[in-house]
C-alpha cells in the first residue's frame, strides 16, 4: 500500500484516529508517520516533562528522607509526600514549600539556572516587611562585624536600630492583621 | 450565553498587523501564575475549595476590574460543549489543560481578548496578555496592572526567600512566561535554526514550534520564552528576552536577504505556487495549508506578493483548524471534509480581498 500522505513510499504505519465517534484510518510511511503531527495548537505545553527530570535526578528514595529526622516529610496541610511530589513534579500546596526546603534548593538549582532566591516583584502588602526584615537582616550582620573589630560603640548602635526595626515590625504586623 | 461572542470568527485584537518587526514577530503573550493563601493548590484542593477559589477570584475581577477600564466576560468551563472549549483552545484564550479540567474551573476574557484570566489551572490563577506584534513590555505592563489590582483585593501564595509560589517547581519565583511568536522561514530553510535553538536553551531560554511536541515547526511559526522564573526580576527576563528576540530577528532577516539575493526566481515561483494552493485548492490539510501560508507571508514581507492583506493571514491561521471549521460550518466535520471546508474558506477569505480566483491577475 502506498503512503495516503506522500503518495510515494509505501505505508508501514496505521494512524487510526477516533473523533466523534467517527474513526479514521491513515496508511502512512516511516517518514510521514514521524511528521504526523497531532494538530492542536498549544501556545504553552511543557516542553519537557517535569515528573520525568525529577525522577531522573533523583533516582532512589533517599532523596525523599529528610536527612535530619531520617524519615519520609508529609505535608501536614494537603498530605503530599515528598516522593510524590517527585512523581507528579508539583506542588500540594504553600506549606510544601517549607516542609520540603531541605531537598528543594537543589531542584531549583536545575531548574533555574543555579538560583534559588526569588529576587522580583514583591506584592504590595509583604513588601514593607519583607523590606524591613532585610534591613534588619543586614544590620545584625554589620553588628557582628563591629563586634569582632571591638568597635562596641558602634555595635551598640546598630544594636539599637535593630530594635526600633523589630518593633516596628511587630506593630505593622498586629496592625495589619 | 456569555461564550458566543468569543466563538465568532471574527479578530482577536492581537491578531492585527501593526508594531514594530510585525512581519517576523507575529504576537507577544506574558502568563503570570498565581495562588491564594488559604486553599490548597489545584492538585490537591477539594472541590468544594474549587468552588471558592473560583468564586472568590471572579467576584473581584467582575467587581473591579472597572478600575482598570475593563469588563470581564466569566465563562464557566463546565458549561462549555466540547468544541466550544476547542474554539477557545484555538484562539490561545484558554489552555489545553484548563479546557480538560477535572473540577471547577472557568475563564475571564475582556472585551479585546487581549486579557485572558483562567481560575483553577494548574494554578489558582493565571493572568494572560497578549499583544500583536513584539511587545513585552506592554504585554507585561497590562498583565503587571491587574495583577496589582487583584494582589489588594486577594491574599497570594507568596514566599520571602521563592517568591509567588506555583504548583510547578519551573514557574515558581516570579510565575512569569513571558514569549513570542516567530515566523521564522529563511532560518528554517537554510537549517540555521537546527543550531540556534540549542544555543538559547542555554541561556535559560526555550525556543519551539508551536504545533505540538514534533521538532518540526509546522508553517514555521516558532515560540521563543523564557525557562528561568527564579533569581531574576521581571525586568532582567524580560530584557533577556527581548535582546534574544532581536537578534533572532536580525539573523531571519540576514538569511531572507542571502536566499532572495542568491535564487530570486525560484524563491518566487514556489511562493506564487503557494498562493495558487491556497486560492484555488478543493482540499487542503492543515499541513499544507500552514506551509503555504508561511510561504505567503514570506512573499509579502519580501515584497513579492502585493494584493494580500497580512492581517487575513492572521486571522486564517487561527481559523483553518478543526473546531473553528466546523463552529464555521454549523455541524460537526470528518477530516476529508474539514480538508474541504479549508479550501473553500482561503478561497473566500483570499479571494474576496481582489485576488481573481481565476488568476488573470497573476499573470
Amino acid at each position: 500500500m502506498i503512503c495516503d500522505q506522500c503518495g510515494e513510499r509505501s505505508a508501514s504505519v496505521i494512524v487510526k484516529q477516533q473523533q466523534q465517534g467517527q474513526i479514521t484510518e491513515l496508511h502512512l510511511c516511516h517518514i510521514c508517520a514521524a511528521e504526523n503531527h497531532s494538530i492542536n495548537i498549544a501556545f504553552e505545553q511543557d516542553p519537557l516533562a517535569i515528573h520525568q527530570l525529577l525522577s531522573n535526578w533523583f533516582p532512589t528514595s533517599q532523596a525523599s528522607i529528610n536527612p535530619v529526622k531520617k524519615e519520609i516529610v508529609t505535608c501536614p496541610s494537603c498530605g503530599f509526600t515528598f516522593p510524590k511530589f517527585l512523581q507528579l513534579g508539583k506542588f500540594g500546596c504553600a506549606s510544601c514549600y517549607d516542609e520540603f526546603a531541605p531537598q528543594l534548593n537543589e531542584i531549583f538549582k536545575r531548574f533555574h539556572n543555579g538560583n534559588t532566591e526569588h529576587t522580583g516583584k514583591i506584592p504590595a502588602s509583604y513588601g514593607t516587611t519583607l523590606k524591613i526584615k532585610k534591613e534588619i537582616e543586614e544590620l545584625r550582620k554589620q553588628m557582628q562585624v563591629s563586634i569582632h573589630g571591638e568597635h562596641f560603640e558602634e555595635a551598640a548602635r546598630l544594636r539599637d536600630e535593630v530594635r526600633v526595626l523589630s518593633s516596628k515590625l511587630e506593630g505593622g504586623a498586629s496592625s495589619g492583621s | 450565553m456569555a461564550v458566543e461572542r468569543f466563538l465568532q470568527p471574527r479578530a482577536s485584537s492581537w491578531m492585527a498587523n501593526d508594531g514594530e518587526n510585525v512581519d517576523i514577530a507575529m504576537s507577544t503573550r506574558i502568563r503570570l501564575a498565581r495562588n491564594l493563601t488559604d486553599f490548597k493548590f489545584p492538585f490537591s484542593f477539594t472541590e468544594d475549595e474549587a468552588l471558592k477559589v473560583d468564586k472568590e477570584i471572579s467576584s473581584v475581577l467582575l467587581d473591579k476590574g472597572n478600575e482598570l477600564d475593563y469588563t470581564f466576560s466569566h465563562i464557566s468551563i463546565e458549561e462549555l460543549a466540547q468544541l466550544q472549549k476547542e474554539v477557545l483552545v484555538e484562539k490561545h484564550l484558554i489552555s489545553p489543560y484548563l479546557a480538560n479540567s477535572q473540577h471547577s474551573s472557568s475563564v475571564l476574557l475582556s472585551d479585546n481578548e487581549e486579557l485572558s484570566i483562567m481560575v483553577n489551572e494548574e494554578d489558582h490563577l493565571r493572568i494572560q496578555s497578549l499583544q500583536s506584534g513584539f511587545h513585552l513590555q506592554d504585554a507585561y505592563k497590562i498583565a503587571n496592572e491587574l495583577d496589582t489590582l487583584l494582589e489588594k483585593n486577594l491574599s497570594y501564595a507568596f514566599h520571602e526567600k521563592y517568591g509567588y509560589l506555583t504548583s510547578c517547581p519551573t514557574n515558581v519565583g516570579t510565575g512569569m512566561r513571558a514569549s513570542v511568536m516567530l515566523h521564522l522561514p529563511a532560518l528554517t530553510m537554510s537549517h540555521q535554526i537546527q543550531r540556534i535553538i540549542p544555543a538559547i536553551s542555554r541561556l535559560g531560554m526555550v525556543v519551539r514550534g508551536i504545533y505540538g511536541e514534533g521538532s518540526e515547526a509546522l508553517g514555521n511559526v516558532y515560540q521563543i520564552s523564557n525557562q528561568l522564573t527564579l533569581g531574576k526580576s521581571e525586568y532582567e527576563i524580560l530584557q533577556d528576552l527581548e535582546n534574544m528576540t532581536e537578534q533572532i530577528i536580525q539573523q531571519e532577516r540576514r538569511a531572507r536577504e542571502a536566499i532572495v539575493l542568491n535564487s530570486p526566481l525560484v524563491l518566487e515561483d514556489r511562493l506564487y505556487r503557494s498562493l495558487g494552493i491556497l486560492t484555488h485548492s478543493r482540499l487542503l490539510t492543515t499541513e499544507e495549508a500552514a506551509t503555504c501560508l508561511s510561504d505567503v507571508r514570506l512573499g509579502i514581507d519580501l515584497k513579492m506578493i502585493q494584493d494580500v492583506d497580512m492581517s487575513i493571514l492572521n486571522e486564517l491561521m487561527i481559523f483553518m483548524q478543526p473546531a473553528f471549521l466546523q463552529q464555521y460550518a454549523d455541524k460537526p466535520l470528518q477530516p476529508k471534509e474539514r480538508d474541504f471546508a479549508r479550501a473553500k474558506l482561503f478561497r473566500e477569505r483570499l479571494n474576496k480581498e481582489g485576488i481573481n480566483s481565476e488568476g488573470e491577475d497573476l499573470a
